[in-house]
Order: C-alpha cells, then sequence, then structure tokens
C-alpha cells in the first residue's frame, strides 16, 4: 500500500468523525456504524470472559466482584447503550430497506433515538444505582 | 451536481444482507430480554453464578440464548464484512477475510451453544 493510499483510507475513515456540513442520515449511518464496532468487540470478548461460568462459582463470582467496580459498570453501561440504539437504528433500517416510512426516515429516527434515550436512562437508573 | 447511478459494490451479496436484517430484527427482541436480565435484575444489575444457573434452569431459557448466539454471530460478522467491504479490499483480501469470519463464526456459535449447555445441566 503506498503512502497515498493509507493517508487516503486514513483520511476516509477520519471522515466518518467530521460533524461539518453532515446531514441527520449521515449522523445516523455513522452512529450505526460505530456501535456496531463496539458491539462486535465486545461480542467476542464477552464469549470469551463467559468461560469463566464453565468454571463454577467460586471462578465466575470472584470475576463479578472484579466487574462490579465504576468503570467497568460504566463499560458494561456503553455496551447496553450502544445495543439500544444500534437495535432501533437497525430497525428503522429494516423498514426503509424494505420501502416503509421512507418518506418519514428523519422524523422515525428522531423517534426512535428518542425511545433509545428513555431505554438509556432506564438502564442507566438500574445500572449505576442498582 | 451529476447524479451517479447506483451500484453493488463488489463482493456485495443479497443474501447476506438479508440474513443480516432479518436476524437484526430478531436479535433486537432477543436483546431486550438479555438486557433486562442481566442488567435490571439483581443487586447492581449483574447475576450470580447461581442466579444464572437458575436462570438456565427455565427450559425455554437455553433455546432463546441459543437462538441468540446463532443470530447475533452471523449478523455481527456480516455487518463487519460490509463495512470492510467500504474500504475497497482486492479479492484475495476478501476471499481470505470470508474464510476468516467464517471459521470463526463457526467457531464462536459452536462454543457459546456448548457454554449454555453446561450452564443448563447444572443442578439448581
Amino acid at each position: 500500500m503506498t503512502i497515498n493510499t493509507t493517508r487516503n483510507w486514513l483520511v476516509g475513515a477520519i471522515r466518518w468523525f467530521d460533524p461539518r456540513a453532515r446531514q441527520v442520515g449521515t449522523w445516523a449511518f455513522s452512529l450505526n456504524r460505530i456501535t456496531a464496532l463496539g458491539l462486535t468487540l465486545y461480542l467476542f470478548l464477552h464469549l470469551i470472559v463467559l468461560s469463566q461460568l464453565a468454571q463454577g462459582p467460586k471462578a465466575y463470582d470472584g470475576f463479578l466482584a472484579t466487574i462490579k467496580s465504576p468503570i467497568f459498570i460504566f463499560g458494561e453501561f456503553l455496551v447496553v447503550a450502544a445495543g439500544i440504539i444500534h437495535g432501533l437504528n437497525g430497525l428503522r433500517i429494516a423498514l426503509n430497506s424494505f420501502g416503509i416510512a421512507i418518506p418519514y426516515q428523519k422524523q422515525l429516527f428522531y423517534g426512535l433515538m428518542a425511545v433509545a434515550l428513555i431505554g438509556c436512562a432506564f438502564f442507566a437508573v438500574k445500572m449505576f444505582l442498582g | 451536481m451529476i447524479a451517479e447511478k447506483s451500484s453493488p459494490k463488489s463482493g456485495e451479496n443479497v443474501w447476506l444482507w438479508l440474513i443480516k436484517i432479518v436476524s437484526g430484527v430478531l436479535i433486537v427482541v432477543i436483546l431486550g430480554v438479555h438486557f433486562v436480565v442481566n442488567h435490571a435484575i439483581g443487586t447492581g444489575g449483574l447475576l450470580t453464578w447461581q442466579d444464572v444457573v437458575n436462570y438456565y434452569s427455565h427450559p425455554i431459557v437455553p433455546i432463546m440464548e441459543s437462538l441468540f448466539i446463532i443470530l447475533v454471530v452471523p449478523h455481527s460478522l456480516i455487518g463487519l464484512r460490509g463495512i470492510i467491504l467500504d474500504l475497497r479490499p482486492s479479492r484475495g483480501i476478501l476471499t481470505a477475510i470470508n474464510w476468516l469470519f467464517s471459521i470463526v463464526g463457526v467457531v464462536a456459535v459452536v462454543y457459546g451453544v456448548w457454554l449454555i449447555s453446561v450452564l443448563a445441566s447444572q443442578p439448581h
């Protein structure tokens, strides 16, 4: 890969996060991609870590004690938030992909993200306040 | 502005797209249950080992969680492949990615279902 190709590739990737002159559709696209990457990474880490379950109560409960620290709970909350956002945005994409509610896709996005906000607030209360 | 005709990227596949869409819709339902059980029940939202074993003792739970893993692993890998397609990989790299994701996907699903069966077989 030449230096110019690498530079173009990097510039293209960074543009995902560039908020200037973006329409809401681009934000929805970027949000879906970013949450997808986070969730995919978490999924495979989650599968590896859950091997603790197969080792019995001492191993798993000891592991749980480690991850009940605030930083881990915050990380878990980010995963839950990403799942809610990605899932609801994905429902909009599924509907639009089959030609449903295309003229209202912006309103649908805003409405579903409002629902996502409520869902995130619910889990934030449950996870941080017990 | 010249309107460009939209055309599929090299490597795109309508069946993979359909699997991703259908699995995604099903995942939303199951993930909702998964999140509530694992994060909204119990002290601090996380279950102890015994809570997990008790949860998996309900006959429907291993079936639901197995279905979840069978849906979510392909969904995530097909989605990741879609992101990689945007980087316009060469045919050789795409072939290697297809093989890698297929192997990782099968291993992840088999391992996940195995883990679920271990939990479901624990005394509660």
